[in-house]
């Protein structure tokens, strides 16, 4: 009886003893099912998901990937999950928040795995746009567009005034710039003989500031993402260019800008002779579908050269992040990785260098301004992306560029230095 | 089983529900407010310093200044346009639901409509109310645009949707009975005396709770004010300067401790409208 009790109790031990070790294997099997968020909606959505369907069949079963869509409050979504310990394996991150996420420990350091890759390395990307993706010297994203600045103009506009085309291959200054502006603000009349105001160019909060800062040589934040460079010389200097612009009267007055719905409607219904646009917007498919008669030719010109002697072009990008609790898995940021690959053949334009022809396949109708877009990219720029840069940004905007649209007249320099200040205080607060 | 186990098992569900839903995110919040939680990260305690830092910020002067101002001047115009639109469909002339619903209609229209559509109607160039200013030969003001403006803005969207409280001021006209008018009018009393004796002193228990639900609705105020904005920090009323801290800056500590302080204020101010109702307030009970 003993010895059967004896057997029975081995058998149980070895029982669990095997369940144990199964189980320590299963923990440590790679996911194979990964979850990735976008705030693509709409035709957006369907573009997204047929990439994801694509990636998902190449995988041949070795992994699925699943699509979260987060179509408004996107970034409130995205927190909540994160906070209830849900955190999509991938998702998309705009460029603002890569510090911001890093520094809080919701995305993986991917520099190590970034940088050894067979596939995809940081050489690859335009630096101006990688540039967006980093914190403190460490990658946190792959990005995936490149949209950098460039100016759109009427070439009707110019005509009609006779006023010279900007330069394609770029070199004109800021000066030269509103001299251009000066010259297409003027009274003309419409079909009907109805006179109204056509301006050279429209600021209404964008541009973005940095655009303005950087035309002086200044900066927001230094390269060391400590240093506040707001109320130095060069960015005051930046800031006189704005308000030299809000002076001269080339553009809408800022009160009157929301009548048209927003700042791309002025260019596309030839209020204004010049915007500064994504190479990304579509204003060539809009034109084309406006009646013959409002049609008008589209020019291209990269951004004026500053003071430092550079054309700096604001960029925008957003990159695809890898959730901190993937930080580990080469295999989840080899799936990212894939994805992001394929993301370049989607959007324009393909944040790595030497691509830019892709844009011809997917919008045709910007080869004229191709060799521009290329100055574009190589003069594409981020700024310095600070944790606290929601904060500053905030300020700036509310007391600084939205005062200086309401009054040409602002004493900016007195509100930059109280920004400034400000801006110390909060990145000395940095845990 | 007893009767009164069987009474509380019927109210278990409720009581459970408010025990998860309320009572606990009450406790919680009144935890996170004492953190440095930025809802992605962890939460470390930080007793009150959120208290002293929100003390200590001048945003946080500014945002309650915009609201106060608003709410001082919303509170009495919406519950005076309310009342005056019950007074004038108080009557049962044919056709006068259509009036009772049209006057209504704006209470029941989503905040964010009612945001784009002032968008429009404030829009300094061809907005509609400075289109007919136009046509009085009046050069309209920049309502959103100019920071002197963005209070007036606001009070005309809010005496737009005054109408919200006008079904219980109805209500409340419906149960004067007919009587007291009677005798007035045998007395020898005009419309403005028996508006002045008799309406408004039975008027005063829903005007009290027009008063209470108007503070708290005032310093409530987000959806219009986070789509609209308004120059400058004119148009950053507390729960917008709220929400920012919030979910663009990721401050959930300092947001939770922010909503603290409304809370406080709120009750303050309820405690003091209550503590003036004997003065003023009409009761069967006296």
């Amino acid at each position: 009886m003993k010895r059967k009790l004896s057997k029975g109790f081995g058998a149980l031990v070895l029982l669990a003893v095997i369940l144990f070790v199964a189980g320590c294997t299963g923990a440590k099997q790679e996911k194979s099912t990964y979850t990735f968020a976008t705030w693509a909606a709409g035709e957006e959505l369907k573009e997204f998901s047929v990439i994801i369907d694509k990636v998902n069949r190449e995988a041949n079963g070795q992994y699925r990937v699943e699509v979260l869509s987060i179509p408004s409050d996107y970034y409130v979504k995205l927190a909540t999950y994160i906070a209830a310990k849900k955190t999509p394996d991938f998702f998309w991150l705009t460029q603002e928040l890569i510090s911001k996420y890093a520094e809080l420990g919701a995305i993986a350091d991917i520099t190590e795995m970034f940088k050894e890759s067979q596939v995809l390395t940081p050489a690859q990307y335009y630096p101006g746009v990688l540039r967006s993706a980093t914190y403190q010297g460490r990658y946190y994203g792959l990005p995936w567009i490149a949209n950098p600045l460039i100016v759109y103009y009427n070439k009707d506009l110019f005509d009609a005034a006779g006023v010279p085309y900007p330069p394609a291959a770029g070199g004109w200054t800021w000066d030269e710039f509103i001299e251009t502006a000066k010259a297409l603000t003027r009274t003309v009349r419409d079909k009907n003989g109805n006179p109204y105001q056509q301006y050279g160019y429209i600021v209404d909060g964008w541009p973005n500031i940095e655009t303005f800062i950087w035309a002086g040589g200044g900066d927001i934040i230094a390269d060391n993402g400590v240093d506040v460079l707001l109320d130095s010389q060069a960015t005051l200097q930046g800031l006189g260019i704005l308000q030299k612009i809000l002076k001269a009267g080339i553009t809408p007055p800022y009160r009157e800008v929301g009548s048209l719905g927003s700042n791309n409607v002025w260019f596309e219904k030839q209020r204004v002779a010049m915007f500064m646009g994504g190479i990304q917007d579509n204003f060539e498919v809009k034109v084309s579908r406006l009646p013959k008669e409002e049609q008008f030719r589209i020019g291209y010109a990269p951004m004026p050269v500053g003071l430092d002697g550079k054309a700096h072009a604001f960029n925008w990008t957003a990159s695809t992040v890898l959730s901190s609790k993937l930080a580990k898995s080469k295999k989840a940021y080899d799936v990212m990785e894939k994805i992001t690959l394929e993301f370049f053949k989607w959007k324009i334009a393909s944040p790595l260098a030497g691509e830019v022809d892709r844009i011809l396949e997917i919008a045709p109708m910007k080869a004229p301004a191709l060799a521009t877009i290329q100055i574009c990219l190589n003069n594409a720029r981020s700024a310095n992306y600070v944790p606290e840069w929601n904060e500053i940004n905030h300020l700036l905007w509310l007391k600084l560029y939205n005062a200086m649209l309401n009054d040409p007249d602002f004493d900016y320099e007195s509100e930059v230095k109280a920004i400034a200040a400000e801006a110390r205080r909060l990145i000395a607060n940095r845990k | 089983m007893k009767k009164s186990r069987v009474g509380f098992l019927f109210i278990l569900p409720w009581v459970l529900g408010f025990v998860i839903f309320t009572v606990f995110p009450i406790i919680a919040a009144l935890y996170i407010a004492m953190t440095d939680w930025s809802i992605i990260g962890r939460a470390s305690f930080v007793g009150l310093q959120n208290f002293r830092d929100i003390f200590a910020d001048p945003a946080f002067y500014k945002a309650l200044t915009v609201t106060g101002r608003y709410a001082i001047l919303a509170i009495p115009l919406t519950i005076i346009t309310a009342l005056l639109v019950a007074l004038s469909v108080n009557n049962d002339y044919k056709g006068i639901g259509i009036f009772r619903t049209v006057f209504y209609m704006p209470s029941i229209v989503s905040g964010v409509a009612v945001a784009v559509v002032f968008k429009w109607i404030l829009d300094p160039t061809y907005g509609v109310l400075n289109s007919i200013l136009r046509l009085f030969g009046v050069q309209g003001p920049d309502w959103l645009y100019d920071p002197a403006w963005v209070l007036p803005s606001y009070l005309i969207m809010a005496v737009w949707g005054a109408s919200g409280g006008l079904y219980t001021y109805l209500a409340a006209l419906k149960d004067i009975p007919k009587e007291l008018y009677e005798v007035a009018t045998i007395d020898g009393a005009g419309w403005a005396q028996k508006i002045r004796y008799i309406t408004l002193p039975l008027l005063t228990p829903i005007l009290f709770y027009n008063l209470v639900m108007g503070l708290i609705s005032a310093f409530r105020k987000f959806t219009d004010a986070y789509i609209l904005g308004g120059a400058g920090e004119e148009g950053v009323f507390y729960m917008v300067y709220l929400y920012r801290q919030a979910f663009s800056f990721y401050k959930m500590g300092y947001a939770t401790a922010l909503a603290w302080i409304l809370f406080v204020i709120i009750l303050v101010l309820t405690l003091i409208v209550n503590y003036t109702k004997k003065y003023w307030v009409y009761s069967e009970r006296k």
